[in-house]
């Protein structure tokens, strides 16, 4: 890592960035930031322009306008200065078959300057890291598994300690242990270097990001801390509520204590009834809805409040027109 | 620069283990064996003004235009295609430095495969041949041979390297740089049968014309004569395709 260099206030920077390919936007005035040491979480449906941004960020495409800098060095500008902070791996992750992962690496680390006398360090500690040294090793990039393959290129991203790391899909392919190590892997970055990723395993981002930007079509559509978008994007809380009472004296009983409650009845079983209350997301009801249920003479089996995962922010930014979004 | 030699030296350590470059070689030695072969067979035969080393040396186009291809072929064209070339260019190696790698290492390969084949007009003399005699091969025509196939060599695998820029389809690269050097070696040879001078109209065609006699120069060198203007033509020929690859590797997207 460059030690000496001075801390900027963004380790990566997207401003206005646009992609055009003739009459096809692919991203339009795209602009976010990650700060150093924080983990970004990059989310979008498929053909957002997720991938795109994520190769003009990393030098490997040019945006049609806008402006793109890494660790404070344009990427444009100064292309080889900003992939000096930068590591990417990316979505399908191409490795050259005919090589072994250990060959590989030392290519690798010599051509991102890594210090000559601190390779073979380097290599065996990203190695080490990703688990590839036991069983991985030595053999051909070519034979081995689709989880080793990303964990080969996640090490190849570690290798230099960058600044920034982007990583475009990284446990794709990877079953549920080899997810978990990588994303503690992920994890135990924080701190260290500033990593945006984008991944469409939203518990896995919600579990590793501090924070996520969403785009749609081209366009940011939510950026900011998940709570923060869950108040944003989710104006309701809600409750499942399993009771003997009807529909109607639930309603009164609700709104008794938050006249903008709302009843929704569910499918249930067994003689018993389960409705969904929704309440505004500030409502003061949402602490004492069981008291004053109990209290208005319902008679309650279960009562537990709708838990909203990024799966719901992510629906729910995706469904809003891209444009509308709001910093938070 | 460092990034310039790791990378060559990582090119040339591929291509020793490439089944491609094995397989190249194999047919180059095939080609150049059999045609210094009967080369040796035509010379018993009956008197000749050439010796078998120039008539072999004169068929440098067979192997150029049907082993060359196979070894620029797949430099950029399978690196495209499988996504490495990407993630090369997301380290901070240039462009230049990856471009100038792969050329380096395949025009090593390329003079290495001619070195190779000195071993037949070599070995012929020493078997066959008796001290002083150069009718079996003069060691002059053989090296000056190799000099201008060293030195055209610069352009004809600049050329392989560019058109396989261009493509994702290795069979393609080798297709269109096969194409090219046919076109080059052909216009030169076009060239010097057609009367020009005989021809008004085609006059400002002469100077140029001059220029692009392949065999000429192939002679040139064999003979012992040093004209700066091929090794011009070459040189800047070289820079050219060069350039233009590069470009093309910094344009991709």
């Amino acid at each position: 890592m460059n030690e000496a260099a001075p801390l900027p206030e963004a380790a990566v920077v997207a401003e206005k960035l646009t992609k055009r390919y003739g009459s096809l936007t692919a991203v339009e005035g795209l602009s976010f930031s990650v700060a150093p040491g924080e983990i970004v979480g990059f989310l979008g449906p498929n053909g957002a322009g997720k991938s795109t941004t994520m190769r003009i960020l990393s030098g490997t495409m040019s945006g049609t306008s806008g402006r793109a800098t890494i660790w404070g060095v344009s990427v444009a500008l100064d292309p080889a200065g900003a992939k000096r902070h930068l590591a990417y791996m990316p979505e399908n992750n191409p490795l050259p078959e005919d090589l072994r992962v250990e060959e590989y690496l030392t290519l690798r680390a010599r051509l991102k300057d890594v210090v000559p006398s601190r390779v073979d360090e380097r290599v065996r500690k990203v190695m080490d890291d990703c688990d590839l040294t036991r069983r991985a090793s030595g053999r051909l990039i070519g034979q081995l598994s689709k989880g080793f393959r990303q964990r080969v290129g996640i090490a190849d991203a570690l290798l230099a300690e960058p600044r920034v790391v982007i990583l475009d899909e990284p446990t794709i392919g990877l079953d549920p242990h080899q997810i978990l190590g990588i994303r503690d892997l992920i994890r135990s970055l924080r701190g260290k270097m500033a990593v945006l990723i984008s991944s469409h395993i939203l518990h896995e981002v919600e579990q590793v990001c501090d924070k996520v930007v969403i785009i749609n079509r081209g366009r940011l559509v939510a950026q900011g801390r998940t709570e923060d978008l869950r108040r944003e994007l989710l104006p309701e809380v809600s409750f499942t509520l399993v009771t003997r009472s009807d529909e109607a004296a639930l309603l009164v009983a609700c709104r008794a204590i938050e006249p903008a409650a709302t009843v929704t009845t569910l499918p249930s079983a067994d003689g018993w009834s389960t409705f969904r209350i929704s309440l505004p997301t500030g409502s003061p009801a949402r602490e004492t809805l069981a008291g004053a249920l109990i209290a208005a003479g319902i008679s309650l089996r279960e009562i537990a409040e709708d838990r909203f995962g990024l799966e719901d922010i992510f629906l729910a930014a995706t469904r809003r027109t891209p444009g509308e979004s709001r910093r938070s | 620069m460092r990034h310039f030699r790791t990378l060559l030296a990582h090119e040339l350590r591929s291509a020793a283990l490439s089944w491609n470059t094995w397989a190249a070689g194999g047919l180059f030695l095939a080609l150049m064996g059999g045609i210094h072969f009967f080369a040796l067979i035509e010379a018993s035969r009956a008197p000749s003004d050439r010796t078998p080393v120039e008539s072999t040396l004169w068929f440098f186009w067979l192997p150029l235009l049907c082993v060359l291809p196979l070894l620029t072929m797949r430099t950029f064209a399978e690196e495209r295609r499988s996504g490495t070339l990407a993630a090369l260019l997301t380290t901070p190696a240039s462009a230049t430095a990856v471009v100038w790698a792969k050329f380096l290492s395949t025009w090593i390969v390329w003079v290495v495969f001619w070195l190779l084949f000195t071993v037949f007009p070599l070995l012929t003399v020493q078997r066959l041949g008796t001290p002083g005699d150069t009718r079996l091969g003069d060691p002059s025509i053989l090296w000056g041979g190799l000099c201008f196939i060293a030195i055209s060599g610069l352009l004809h695998v600049a050329i392989g390297i560019l058109c396989s820029c261009v493509t994702r389809s290795s069979a393609l690269a080798a297709l269109l740089a096969f194409i090219c050097l046919l076109a080059m070696t052909a216009a030169g040879g076009a060239m010097e049968s057609l009367p020009i001078e005989s021809w008004e109209w085609l006059g400002w065609l002469r100077e140029p014309a001059a220029h692009l006699r392949t065999f000429g120069h192939l002679q040139d060198f064999a003979a012992g004569i040093l004209d700066s203007r091929p090794i011009v033509l070459y040189g800047t020929g070289t820079l050219l395709c060069l350039g233009l690859a590069v470009l093309s590797v910094e344009g991709q997207e």
